[in-house]
């Protein structure tokens, strides 16, 4: 779960990382409250979980309490990248006379985390990584002893830091690397890290997202995570506990795996254009195939339905029974074919046809997609 | 012969009273696996299909010599679980679980690699090896004794290629599932050198997906001391950027993890790339 820069500000405040003066809102009126408060000139940012927010015009100075309104406001209007703005943060502008970059990630390869320090920060790491390689430094680093303060330092002096500044960025980089840690996050990055021109460091931006795996054991993030999906589709899907992803095409896909449902989309895309991609997971029942029926028939403009499943930890035979009562419930005009395989694959089919479902037998996904082809074909 | 495990292995199912492991426990038996133990804490002394359950992996290894262990035990006490299996000299261990925490993967890894003990998934569908035995939930009827290495990212596509080629008449060695997360315990490198090593395996097909860098560290492996032919079929080609398709692990992001890096990575290290699942049994055909 990706946190909101206010959220990811929070939490490098609670664990001692200095951040600027800020606050929340997502009305235009408090934001001039809050300019007063915090002292002019402020900059406001868009809340939203997409990169690319400044070039968006989602980041701009306020001198004035009249113009901190109004800028808020003019972003709060504003959507980017299809994500319409519902929050800034206003937060006190410094002035800055360094930036770095710091950041936490896992390799997944190797399976240890990552600590990356750039002493260039503003732009994103992959395109500092390209321009000036020799101001990133990078270390894997062996989970049981964690970061230590003195590799850090060494990763500092050869990033050419020293003085003052090595003592106050690794000191930074180290706690990073704690509450990567301590809130099992997937990514903590903060770019930039400013010194400002009194001398102070301060976190301008805050970028963390959180292992879904790990939510259960940390109630701070008890938020509904499903309210962070835009796409109703998407949204409706992780509700019911399935992934679903939104595409532009016309023949919706059910599939009990992720690599299936993969190369079902890859097959399809052959001659047709997918119009989702549907992963049911490993808890298939009759219930949930018939929540994911009346999902992915949801979907405008869809041309027909292909569902292909296997049994291996899924009872498949169950899932059949939910979408035959789906369509005995539901007036559906379009063809809907399947493909599954596996324990009680036989029992499956013939629940399948006695709901009108057309069952292809034939063990590759490449054959089922043709006899879809006829179908369609044949419907002209 | 084959990898990792054979009709004699003697295996441990770990949360055998769990409504998937009893299910599972049935159908791994149905196929022959020599299954010697199960542990749920707490249920010691009972019996699920005629296999006596125990408190601790300790016991289970003490009284019935189990050797190898296929986890069904819930994603938050896989860490605790993993811990206790390794210290009781388990030396094979499969985690079918989903959802496991990534640090805690990070952890048991560095763990597991001290103690030379090896690990697949989480998010495996398992090892089998037709018509011998099996650990984990991929159905027996997609998969037949033949020469044939099979190493994937993903379950359900797994059987869908293995049941192209026995389809076609030919069978696997061994078919082993790395299980589908962003960080996974032993990688495809490591899988191909057990492979290029097995007398009884002739070829080798991947089946990889969008996401990470498995596929080409794979290519590096393959350059340099692969000495058996390898086909490959990525999944994914139509996949969106920055979004998790299904697996944790299989998220493109920016340019890293697309299809197109693999396949040529694949491609240079002399790798037959099949277009689509099913064109991996006219490729295998050619090269044997």
């Amino acid at each position: 779960m990706r946190l909101y820069e206010f959220e990811g500000s929070d939490l490098f405040r609670r664990e001692g990382i200095p951040v600027p003066n800020y606050a929340v809102t997502s009305s235009p009126r408090e934001a001039r409250q809050k300019a007063e408060e915090i002292g002019l000139p402020v900059v406001i940012k868009a809340q939203v979980l997409v990169g690319g927010r400044g070039l968006a015009g989602g980041v701009q100075v306020a001198d004035s309490p009249d113009q901190a309104e109004e800028v808020a406001h003019r972003i709060l209007s504003y959507s980017i990248s299809g994500l319409p703005v519902q929050r800034v943060i206003v937060a006190q502008k410094v002035e800055v006379a360094r930036e770095f970059y710091l950041g936490v990630t896992v390799d997944g390869y190797s399976g240890t985390p990552v600590v990356i320090l750039s002493t260039a920060g503003g732009v994103s790491i992959e395109e500092m990584a390209r321009a000036h390689p020799e101001r990133v430094v990078s270390r894997q680093v062996p989970i049981a002893t964690g970061l230590l303060l003195s590799e850090a330092q060494q990763m500092a002096q050869e990033g050419g830091l020293g003085g003052e500044e090595l003592v106050q960025v690794t000191s930074i980089l180290h706690t990073l690397y704690s509450v990567f840690r301590k809130y099992d996050a997937l990514i903590a990055e903060i770019n930039p890290l400013a010194r400002t021109a009194q001398g102070n460091y301060l976190a301008l931006d805050a970028k963390v997202e959180i292992d879904d795996s790990s939510l259960y054991r940390h109630p701070e993030f008890q938020v509904n995570r499903e309210d962070r999906i835009t796409n109703p589709l998407e949204r409706k899907g992780a509700q019911i506990g399935v992934t679903y992803v939104d595409l532009d095409g016309e023949i919706g896909i059910i599939a009990s795996g992720a690599g299936l449902g993969m190369a079902t989309m890859d097959i399809i895309g052959r001659r047709f254009r997918p119009a989702n991609f549907l992963e049911t997971g490993g808890a298939i029942s009759a219930d949930l195939l018939y929540q994911v029926m009346d999902l992915v028939l949801q979907k405008k403009g869809l041309k027909a339905v292909f569902i292909n499943l296997y049994g291996g930890i899924n009872p498949i035979h169950e899932g059949a029974k939910g979408i035959v009562r789906y369509l005995r419930e539901h007036k559906t005009t379009i063809p809907i074919i399947a493909k599954a395989l596996g324990n009680r694959q036989e029992e499956t089919w013939e629940i399948l046809e006695s709901g009108g479902v057309k069952v292809v037998t034939e063990v590759a996904t490449e054959k089922g997609v043709e006899q879809l082809a006829r179908l369609l074909e044949g419907g002209k | 012969m084959s990898i990792l495990l054979n009709q004699d292995t003697r295996v441990l199912v770990q949360g055998i009273t769990g409504r998937v492991g009893r299910a599972q426990t049935h159908w791994m038996l149905e196929y022959g696996t020599n299954i010697v133990a199960g542990v749920t804490p707490g249920k010691g002394g009972e019996e699920v299909e005629g296999i006596p359950v125990y408190d601790t992996v300790a016991e289970a290894v003490v009284r019935q010599g189990a050797e190898a262990s296929v986890f069904f035990v819930p994603a938050t006490l896989v860490k605790d679980a993993a811990l206790e299996t390794m210290e009781s000299g388990i030396r094979l261990i499969v985690i079918v679980t989903e959802h496991v925490p990534i640090h805690d993967v990070m952890e048991l890894r560095a763990y597991a690699l001290e103690r030379g003990v090896r690990i697949l998934g989480p998010t495996s569908p398992g090892i089998i090896t037709p018509g011998e035995a099996k650990m984990g939930i991929m159905p027996g009827n997609m998969f037949s004794p033949g020469r044939i290495g099979v190493i994937s990212r993903s379950g359900t596509l797994s059987y869908e290629i293995s049941i192209n080629l026995v389809a076609a008449g030919l069978g696997q060695s061994t078919a082993v599932g790395m299980g589908a997360d962003a960080v996974v315990f032993t990688s495809m490198p490591e899988l191909l050198e057990l492979f290029a090593k097995d007398p009884d395996t002739d070829l080798v097909v991947i089946v990889g997906e969008v996401g990470g860098t498995q596929e080409e560290n794979a290519a590096q492996f393959i350059t340099r001391q692969m000495t058996k032919p390898v086909v490959a079929y990525i999944a994914g080609h139509n996949a969106p950027e920055g979004k998790r398709m299904g697996h944790a692990g299989a998220i493109i992001q920016g340019s890293m993890g697309t299809p197109q890096s693999k396949v040529t990575a694949l491609r240079q290290a002399g790798v037959q790339i099949a277009e689509h699942p099913l064109a991996v049994v006219e490729l295998v055909q050619k090269l044997l």
